[in-house]
């Protein structure tokens, strides 16, 4: 019992998941000053490694404000609930080993599902702040739902349907059995697929519609700074590590990889921690090659380059299995 | 139903004060009101309280992008009124510095429009491709943005022979990366789709909104103020008016690239060219200009720019007028964002569209108050308005 209160707490649970959550964002961050040709964040400790949680301190130390017009109940729930839902779903990801700290058969699911109720939080965090610029941003991240959840959902479920299971540790436990990652054959159409989506539920380049800072102020979150904006920033941050997770023990095999006898728990760390680097790796190269699209633009592209594939990769995933 | 949207005076495309009231239905923008004058600088006044040669600096910093065509086109209009001409050396190299500023201003205005469509890392290559160009004005003219070039009676320096040769460097590298750079402009999906068919103004709409500069030549007008009155041995310098059919944020991108590589080419030829001799007349600091009145137009980077002064025969002008590019082209903005038949335009076009005149506000203001209701129309001195600010304030307390 104790032992599960604190893996739950500290390794590989609420502790670990926050700082590397923040580790991952500095890692983005200098990876797309590097794309870019800048230094990026190198002031705060060594190479800037500290700049996210300098951020967040920073943020947290502000002052409070809440507009009169906002909802009150809204304005102050939506904050907490987005890290706390994020926080709920990286628990499922087979950090330490195949199975993560909650596990049980249809998991899978429920991260779809937090996913789904994250970007909800988004739209009822911007119509309950009240602001023509975010009211426009939260219809715009409930729009943008529409074009990449479904994709997203028949990416992960064809994994599902390739391993004959609905839970995350069934799906690793399959690759190790196999002695090959699903991404090694027709899953990576699927791969690609979760990439694409996973840009647009994140909210970055080229999807980064519903905060468009040049058209409409950052959107859904104009209204909040302080402690609020810095929750927001650590639930996308939390996001961050999550979708790479997710990518890396779906399709890249999770913390699986060549064993040294008695050092697993350790290496099984670090496999994840690298295969999910390189999945976020390709999460910041997508966010440096293009231009942001309209929401318009993006519904029709997800519709039809996205959908099609997705529906013949499930159909063709039942058909080999 | 419809709702307004305040795009300003405070707002992340543009952080000059422009205010754009937009009303939109949904994602459509169906009306469109425009406001320039949050910010008046009084600079023409403060011109007429000033001797020439003061003028001159105040001039230049109408603008810091465009403050080598301001300085030429006050040098040419003081010239005008002394009857004096500058010698041909001072001519090309006058063309020189106008062609670098063109340069940076176009790369500057390239780099802004990508960051405003959101592609970030276009943005950060152009800056740092623009530096380039900042050190070549640097070296040349002694200073990195305003440059304090011309000066009435010609160029305030001489071209160094070693300068030359680092200029010639810098122009093959800056035509070597816009090759590369229209490669990726032409071939990138999502900047296609952003900007192709979006903010279409028709030749006729143009011409009759009266669009001046790059903007008026996306539109398939060949009008260009160095061809059509050449101003500073344009006449001797060969150079292509740069046009595009599609009259759309696309034709806009792509006018301004083409214009580079003829900025590059004309200084390539003005560098091959350049006769000797002296670069300034010997012009005393003070003096005073015969009464009468002179208008110089200068195609600045950003379109036509015009400079109008009246002398009464002392040695400051009586009154000095400036109507810049980014004030013609405004009309056509509040033209292209509205919304009709076929032709919709969403919000997120707005800032595509908006940067598409690559607008500077702080140039524009000029304040001429009309007031619909009263059916008046008044135009403003600074003291008015320090008159009326400190009526105002009084009130407040």
């Amino acid at each position: 019992m104790i032992e599960m209160i604190l893996a739950t707490i500290f390794f590989p649970g609420v502790i670990f998941v926050l700082a590397v959550s923040l580790f991952y964002e500095w890692i983005d961050r200098k990876l797309y000053a590097r794309f870019q040709n800048r230094i990026g964040p190198h002031l705060t400790g060594p190479f800037g490694l500290f700049q996210p949680i300098a951020d967040l301190i920073k943020l947290l130390s502000k002052e409070d404000i809440v507009p009169m017009a906002a909802d009150r109940l809204l304005f102050t729930l939506t904050p907490m609930l987005a890290p706390a839902l994020m926080l709920f779903a990286c628990m499922f990801l087979p950090i330490a080993g195949p199975s993560g700290v909650l596990s049980f058969e249809g998991d899978l699911i429920v991260v779809i599902a937090l996913l789904s109720l994250y970007t909800i939080t988004v739209y009822l965090a911007g119509e309950g702040s009240n602001n023509r610029f975010a009211s426009i941003g939260a219809v715009r991240a409930s729009l943008q739902l529409i074009g990449y959840e479904i994709p997203l959902t028949l990416s992960l479920l064809s994994a599902a349907v390739a391993a004959g299971s609905l839970s995350i540790r069934g799906i690793v436990e399959v690759q190790a059995e196999k002695g090959l990652w699903l991404i090694a054959g027709i899953q990576l159409i699927g791969f690609m697929i979760f990439v694409i989506a996973s840009q647009a539920e994140m909210e970055k380049i080229p999807f980064d519609i519903p905060e468009a800072e040049q058209e409409i102020v950052s959107g859904w979150e104009v209204e909040y700074g302080g402690r609020r904006l810095a929750l927001f920033r650590l639930s996308k941050d939390l996001e961050l590590f999550l979708l790479s997770g997710l990518g890396a023990a779906i399709f890249l095999g999770g913390p699986l990889g060549p064993v040294i006898p008695g050092l697993e728990p350790i290496l099984y760390v670090i496999y994840f921690l690298l295969k999910s680097i390189i999945v976020l790796a390709i999460f910041t190269l997508i966010r440096a090659l293009f231009a942001r699209l309209r929401i318009d633009q993006m519904v029709s592209f997800s519709w039809r380059y996205l959908m099609p594939p997705a529906m013949i990769l499930m159909i063709l995933t039942e058909v080999i299995v | 139903m419809s709702f307004e949207i305040p795009i300003g005076p405070q707002h992340p495309i543009h952080v000059e004060p422009l205010m754009l009231r937009l009303t939109v239905e949904g994602e459509l923008i169906v009306d469109v009101d425009v406001d320039v004058s949050y910010i008046h600088k009084g600079i023409e006044k403060a011109l007429e309280t000033r001797p020439y040669i003061q003028g001159l600096y105040l001039v230049e910093r109408i603008c810091g992008i465009c403050n080598a065509a301001h300085s030429l086109c006050y040098c040419l209009n003081i010239e005008q009124l002394l009857g004096k001409e500058a010698p041909p050396r001072a001519k090309y190299l006058r063309i020189i510095v106008e062609e670098l500023s063109r340069i940076h201003s176009h790369l500057l205005w390239l780099g802004h429009y990508f960051h405003t469509l959101g592609f970030e890392t276009l943005f950060m290559y152009f800056w740092r491709d623009r530096e380039r160009v900042m050190d070549m004005l640097e070296l040349i003219t002694g200073n990195r943005v305003i440059t304090s070039y011309n000066t009435i009676g010609g160029v305030r320096r001489d071209l160094a022979p070693e300068a030359e040769q680092n200029l010639r460097r810098a122009l093959d590298y800056i035509e070597e990366r816009m090759r590369y750079y229209e490669k990726v402009i032409d071939s990138e999906p999502t900047i296609l789709a952003r900007t192709q068919g979006v903010g279409i103004l028709k030749p006729e709409d143009a011409v009759k909104m009266g669009a001046v500069g790059p903007h008026l030549r996306a539109s398939r007008i060949k009008h260009d103020i160095r061809l059509d009155d050449p101003y500073s041995g344009h006449d001797e310098v060969p150079f292509n008016v740069v046009t595009w059919d599609t009259c759309d944020c696309y034709a806009r991108i792509k006018v301004r690239v083409r214009e580079v590589y003829e900025c590059v080419n004309m200084i390539r030829y003005a560098l091959d060219h350049i006769p000797s001799g002296d670069y300034r007349l010997k012009i005393p600091s003070f003096f005073k200009t015969p009464p009468g009145e002179s208008l110089a137009r200068v195609e600045a980077p950003r379109g036509e720019l015009v400079h109008y002064s009246i002398s009464d025969g002392g040695e400051k002008p009586y009154r000095y007028r400036v109507r810049t590019p980014t004030l013609a082209n405004l009309l056509s903005v509040t033209e292209m964002l509205r919304s009709r038949g076929d032709y919709e335009v969403y919000i997120a076009d707005v800032p595509a569209i908006l940067g598409g005149i690559d607008p500077c506000i702080c140039c524009s203001a000029r304040i001429v108050i009309t007031d619909e209701a009263r059916r008046r129309r008044m135009t403003m001195t600074l003291d008015d308005i320090i008159r009326l600010s400190r009526e105002r304030r009084v009130e407040k307390r």
